[in-house]
């Protein structure tokens, strides 16, 4: 039995629902696979530094667990099945940190309050790719080579420009 | 005259030396990895760190994990 210290990245929207549950979810994985859990707490809500699976925030939990080898591996597979989860990092830890105890007792306390996770905005495949550039309205270059004040106009103004050297050719 | 040239291994470095005991190089401590990322978030190397080998694999290793787990980006 080693100890090891895993942190799990959980979809916000099970965290809205409810926290005790989405906690539960992943301390049921734990013990279903022969590892005692030390602790398991609210780490961080905060926004990722790149999209994961459309999400731009994200909420980390941390726990501490003793199992055996072949249990982590099994582990493994369950994690990656698990919706709620959208990444997980299992390493080696050497000792229980100072004041890891503590904190993660004080979430079992009654009065311990959750902040809902603020809502965000789902990322698109296109947003994900262009970031910011996604939003902006797409300009056709082919039809922008000419200054155009008031947009109803210009499109009919370009039509009209467009036409008039047929016409002459014509005549 | 190769010998001038050389980079001294043991000098200061631009981020300063550290003690191989400190406890900060880890995954969840983000904010001290961050100071070892160039504008674009590549890693500084050796030279610019200052840190033994064993230390500078510690911190690739921690920001690869941190990187793995959304919180520091692969490319900024």
């Amino acid at each position: 039995m080693k100890l090891y210290e895993g942190m799990f990245l959980l979809d916000n929207q099970a965290v809205r629902e409810n926290w005790g549950r989405a906690k539960a979810s992943i301390t049921d994985i734990l013990a279903k696979h022969g590892a005692k859990v030390i602790t398991a707490r609210h780490w961080e809500e905060r926004k990722l530094a790149y999209p994961i699976k459309g999400r731009t925030r994200g909420t980390y939990l941390l726990a501490f667990f003793e199992c055996g080898n072949e249990g982590v591996n099994q582990m493994r597979r369950d994690f990656e099945i698990d919706d709620r989860v959208l990444r997980y990092l299992l390493v080696n830890a050497e000792a229980l940190p100072a004041g890891e105890l503590e904190k993660s007792q004080a979430e079992g306390a009654a009065e311990f309050t959750l902040p809902t996770p603020p809502v965000e905005e789902r990322v698109t495949a296109e947003r994900a790719v262009f970031g910011e550039l996604a939003d902006r309205p797409v300009v056709d270059r082919s039809r922008a080579s000419a200054p155009a004040p008031d947009e109803g106009d210009a499109a009919e103004g370009e039509e009209s420009e467009i036409e008039t050297p047929a016409v002459g050719e014509g005549v | 005259m190769a010998d001038m040239n050389r980079r001294s291994s043991t000098g200061p470095s631009a981020l300063g030396s550290r003690n191989c005991d400190d406890p900060h190089i880890n995954y969840k401590e983000i904010a001290y990895l961050a100071k070892f990322l160039t504008p674009q978030a590549n890693i500084y190397s050796r030279k610019r760190t200052g840190f033994c080998a064993q230390c500078q694999r510690e911190l690739k290793q921690a920001i690869k994990r941190a990187r793995h787990m959304g919180l520091m980006p692969f490319v900024a």
